[in-house]
Formats: structure tokens, C-alpha cells, sequence
């Protein structure tokens, strides 16, 4: 069980992207990445779960401290490019409905713009 | 109290030499071998502490000799910047080394008398004492 | 000191011995001795003691180089005594640590104990399994004054004593709550809130909560972000999910819950779980939603509680016995 987050800087934009999974044991290391750049006041955190092949409720509390902090730091959470599994933990628990998600095609632009 | 003597401790060769002043003290008060390696394993300890986080510090030696009982003592002085939480460091798993040093839980063991009083910004002082069994 | 000294003059007995006939009898005494000594508590350096004044007063004799290379020996087994002593310390500690936790776990069922509801025209099937001592997840049953039975399932993120503390939140609140009447929506809505206010933001919790009301042969219910169930329905021996929407508690203040409800006839079941039982993993596998309906067809013709218990030992075999998370299923099924 292992995730590798990468960080990349773009202006007022970061691209964490995210290879593995992300369960209790590994939720940890997301959260010391993912919360410093919620802090940084306008920024854009745009997490990419491409290869993410699995998630569990742990990985959800993540993302929800992250949401708080955006609303608190006046910036903004984006995911894109999940995968179904992961998408239906979304679907299910309705933070889809609260969390900004783009289902990007798969194989698209990297950055899951259109 | 007859006898007092210490080493300051800079470099690493110096725990190699408050070992050796500590043993062959031992040895003279009438220490057997296993407590003499008990002695130097604790003065090891307390001196790595010192050449691994404050600038200064040194272990001296004082030989006990009551009417009742024999031993010594061995002090760490050091000006360091103190230890904030000594509970926590006295705590089993929690060593300061990093490594598998037995830390100062396991100078306690080592040892039949322990003490530690440290001050933020200004030190800590450990007095152990052993008495020959 | 003198239990030492017994010590080391068996353990010269037995080396003298050895050195004289190097039968096994002398080392199945070894091995008892070793066995003496850590129950009495020898570190090793003092068993390296007792070899060299065994050979010392066993021989008048010894080379230089030898008594040299024991005290040597004698040496590099300090750390190892220490590192022993070291391992017994926390040995007692986790001992302790594990009675607390069983108190902790005693003290959480009878808080949450529940009593499985006798209603005449609903069978019930219950089983809630905890992965570790103790259960993150929370199910309760509420008879109220009305005739109607109130059923919440809920699972709280993580697992473990934090999970569990939280499930104790949970209950407390539902006992505040006015007379079971309260519907689906507004227990949802107004738990929300006490959750919200109360936890970490990294904490939320799913719950699933249905009323069923009897006389009109109606189930209500809502849900804030919980696994999905099933429904069986009888007539076409057909099972659908059970579809919901709704955030989970503990994360905006101000949610509201939309409210569902539907008429239940005869043979039909409803099957309510947490998610301890689609994440169930078979090594890196996991199992799919349509593989617990599955085994839940195997047991069908069984009683409620027959069938969840069926259910929970395929999954508990299916993890070599190991619980992964904790485990809750419960089904109702209209008799009449």
C-alpha cells in the first residue's frame, strides 16, 4: 500500500497528482501535502486522481479538512480524472455534490481542462 | 566525597575517554566486571547525549565511601538548551538518538540511583549513582 | 542476590557436567536454565558472568586470551540486556493498555446496547462485528409510542477507539431527541448539526435511517451519505439498490435531507449494511456489490438472523477470519 504525491507549480495554480492508494495508512502523507497549499490565500489546488485505484473513507476525511480550509482561505479544490470506484465514494457519501469534480475523459488533456 | 575528576566532552573520542576514566574508577572502588561494563555503557550514553546536542558539557566522578556502602557518581553537566519534557524522555521507545541507543531510560536501568534536573536555555544536569553490590 | 548466586552454581553443575559426558541430557538442562533465568530476569551479560566464574573455578587454569575474549563478550551484551529489559517494560504496558481497552469496549456495549425489536409481522436479522476490540460502527433500534419502529445504521470514518468514542456522541444525541415520531429528514438534519459542531474536520460519519410504520405497511427513510442497501422484492425475486442521496454528517452545517419512502409487501426485505461489508477485500481483490447479493441469495429461505450470520461467516472465511473493518448487517423481512 503506497501513494506518491507529486507538486507542481503553476502561478496561483498547484497540480497534485496522486499515484496509488490512499487508505489510513497513506492518508496521512496526502494530508501534509494537500493542506499547506489550501492555506495559500486565491490558489488552486487541483488534485489529479488518474492513478488512484483505490480509496477509503480515511482518504474522504482528507478531502473534506481540505474543503474546510479552502472555504477558511478564500481558495479553491478542484479533483479530476477519477476513476469509478473512487467517483462512487464520492457519489455515495455526496461530497460530489459539495467538491468541484471534473470527470475528464480518460486519456484526455492532463490537466483536465477541455 | 575524597575523589572528584571529569572529562569535557567535545569530540566523539571523548566518550571513549570518560568511558575509560569511569571504568578504571570503578574497578579501583572494587566494581566486578559486569557492573564495570554497566557503568560504561551508562557513561557512554550520557556522554553521546552531550557530544550529540550541546556545545559543552562533561561527565565527572565521584567516589561514595560510607560507613554502610560504597559506590559512585556519575554527573553530566552540560549548558545545552534543556530538556522541555523529561517524562517523554524517560519514556520506553522515545529516544532522543534516533537510533537504538538505550537512551536514559536506559541509563536508569543501568544504574541504582538516577536524577535529572534541566533548565530551559541553560542545561541539564543527570546524576546517576551505582553501589557496589 | 542469593537467587543469583543459585544460579550461577547450577549453571556451573550443568557445564561441568556437559564438558565431562556432551550427553543431550546436559543441554535439555540448558535450555531449562535459560528458561530460569529470563524468568528470573538475567540479563545476558550476567549469564556470560556465570560462564567465565564457572571456568574459572572448573579450572585452574584459563588462557589469557580466552578470559580476555569472555570479558569481551561480556561487553557487547549489555545492550542486548537492556534492549530485554526494555521489551518487558512494554510488554506490561500493552497489557495494560489492552484491559483498559476491554473495559473501554464492556462499557461501549452497554451504552450501546440495543435490543432486537419484536414486531409481529417483521422478521429481523441482526449482526455487528467489530474489527478490532472495539465497533465503529453503531446500529440502534427505537419503538416508538406510535406503533412504528426506528432503525438507524451508521459508521463513523476510521476504526478503533477514536471511531468508537464517536459512535458514544452519536448515541447520546439520539437519546436527546424528543419521542421516536421524529421523521427520517429532521434526525438526520438535526444529528448533523451535533456532529458538525463537535468533530475534527477530517471526521464525518454515514448514517442510514428508516422508520417503519406498520399499520400503513410503509418504510421512510433517509440517508446521509451511507452505503447503499438493497431492497428484495419478493413477488419478481429481484433485488435493486436502494437509492439515496445525501451528505454525510459532520460537514456543512446546514444540510437539509430528502426523504424517501415505500410500501413493503409480503416476503419483500430490506438489507441495511455498513460499508465494512462491500469493502471486503479477498487479498487485493475486493468483492462487488453483486457478489454480497449473492451470497445473501444462498441464504435466503432462512430466517433474518439466520441469513446475516450466514453472511457474515462466507465474508469472515473469505478473509482468513481477519476483519479488515467492522462488519454490520441487518435485514427485515415482512411476514405478512
Amino acid at each position: 500500500m503506497n501513494l506518491k504525491v507529486d507538486v507542481a507549480e503553476e502561478n496561483e495554480k498547484s497540480i497534485v497528482s496522486l499515484i496509488g492508494e490512499i487508505d489510513a495508512y497513506t492518508a496521512p502523507q496526502l494530508k501534509e501535502s494537500l493542506l499547506p497549499l489550501t492555506r495559500i490565500d486565491s490558489q488552486l489546488i487541483e488534485v489529479d486522481l488518474e492513478d488512484v485505484n483505490y480509496m477509503d473513507s480515511t482518504g474522504l476525511g482528507v478531502f473534506i479538512s481540505a474543503l474546510k480550509s479552502t472555504k477558511e482561505n478564500n481558495s479553491h479544490l478542484k479533483l479530476v480524472n477519477l476513476q469509478e470506484r473512487v467517483l462512487r465514494l464520492f457519489k455515495i457519501t455526496g461530497l460530489d455534490e459539495i467538491i468541484d469534480i471534473t470527470t475528464a475523459i480518460r486519456g484526455g488533456n492532463q490537466n483536465g481542462q477541455i | 566525597m575524597d575523589l572528584q575528576s571529569f572529562v569535557t566532552i567535545q569530540k566523539e573520542w571523548d566518550i571513549v575517554a570518560a568511558r575509560q576514566l569511569g571504568r578504571d574508577i570503578a574497578r579501583k572502588i572494587g566494581f566486578g566486571t559486569v557492573d564495570q561494563a554497566r557503568i560504561a555503557t551508562a557513561i557512554s550514553e550520557l556522554a553521546r547525549n552531550i557530544y550529540l546536542y550541546t556545545d559543552t558539557g562533561k561527565i565527572c566522578f565521584e567516589v561514595i565511601d560510607n560507613i554502610d556502602h560504597k559506590g559512585m557518581s556519575i554527573i553530566s553537566v552540560d549548558s545545552g538548551p534543556g530538556i522541555k519534557d523529561i517524562s517523554q524522555v524517560m519514556e520506553d521507545g522515545y529516544s532522543t538518538s534516533g537510533g537504538l541507543g538505550a537512551g536514559l531510560p536506559g541509563v536508569k536501568r543501568l544504574v541504582d540511583e538516577f536524577d535529572i534536573r534541566s533548565e530551559d536555555d541553560k542545561g541539564t544536569e543527570i546524576r546517576a549513582i551505582k553501589w557496589v553490590r | 542476590m542469593d537467587a543469583l548466586k543459585l544460579d550461577a552454581v547450577n549453571y556451573k553443575e550443568l557445564l561441568r557436567n556437559y564438558i565431562n559426558t556432551q550427553d543431550e541430557q546436559s543441554l535439555y538442562g540448558a535450555e531449562q536454565i535459560s528458561k530460569t533465568f529470563i524468568k528470573n530476569s538475567i540479563p545476558p551479560e550476567e549469564i556470560v558472568n556465570f560462564h567465565i566464574q564457572a571456568l574459572t573455578e572448573l579450572y585452574d587454569e584459563i588462557p589469557e586470551h580466552i578470559r580476555h575474549s569472555m570479558d569481551f563478550l561480556l561487553e557487547t551484551m549489555i545492550s542486548y540486556g537492556l534492549a530485554h529489559q526494555e521489551y518487558q517494560t512494554l510488554r506490561e504496558q500493552q497489557s495494560e493498555l489492552k484491559s483498559e481497552i476491554s473495559v473501554a469496549a464492556g462499557m461501549q456495549d452497554t451504552l450501546l446496547a440495543t435490543t432486537k425489536p419484536v414486531i409481529d409481522d417483521l422478521d429481523v436479522g441482526v449482526i455487528s462485528v467489530p474489527a478490532h476490540q472495539m465497533n465503529g460502527d453503531y446500529h440502534h433500534f427505537i419503538k416508538g409510542k406510535d406503533g412504528s419502529l426506528g432503525i438507524a445504521v451508521a459508521d463513523v470514518i476510521g476504526k478503533g477507539i477514536p471511531a468508537a468514542l464517536c459512535m458514544s456522541m452519536i448515541k447520546y444525541s439520539m437519546d436527546s431527541f424528543p419521542e421516536a415520531t421524529m421523521s427520517p429528514k429532521s434526525i438526520l438534519k438535526n444529528l448533523n448539526r451535533v456532529v458538525e459542531r463537535n468533530v475534527d474536520p477530517s471526521m464525518f460519519i454515514t448514517m442510514f435511517y428508516a422508520q417503519y410504520l406498520p399499520a400503513e405497511s410503509k418504510l421512510r427513510y433517509s440517508s446521509a451519505g451511507h452505503e447503499p442497501g438493497f431492497y428484495y422484492d419478493a413477488q419478481s425475486n429481484t433485488f435493486e439498490e436502494i437509492e439515496t442521496k445525501g451528505l454525510v454528517l459532520g460537514v456543512s452545517a446546514d444540510t437539509n435531507y430528502k426523504q424517501y419512502e415505500r410500501i413493503i409487501n409480503k416476503g419483500d426485505m430490506v438489507i441495511l449494511l455498513t460499508d465494512g461489508v462491500t469493502e471486503c477485500r479477498q487479498g487485493d481483490r475486493f468483492i462487488e456489490s453483486e457478489e454480497v447479493l449473492d451470497v445473501i441469495k444462498q441464504y435466503i429461505h432462512l430466517t433474518a438472523q439466520e441469513l446475516v450470520n450466514g453472511v457474515y461467516k462466507h465474508f469472515e472465511r473469505l478473509q482468513n477470519f481477519q476483519l479488515r473493518d467492522d462488519f454490520t448487517l441487518i435485514v427485515l423481512r415482512k411476514e405478512v
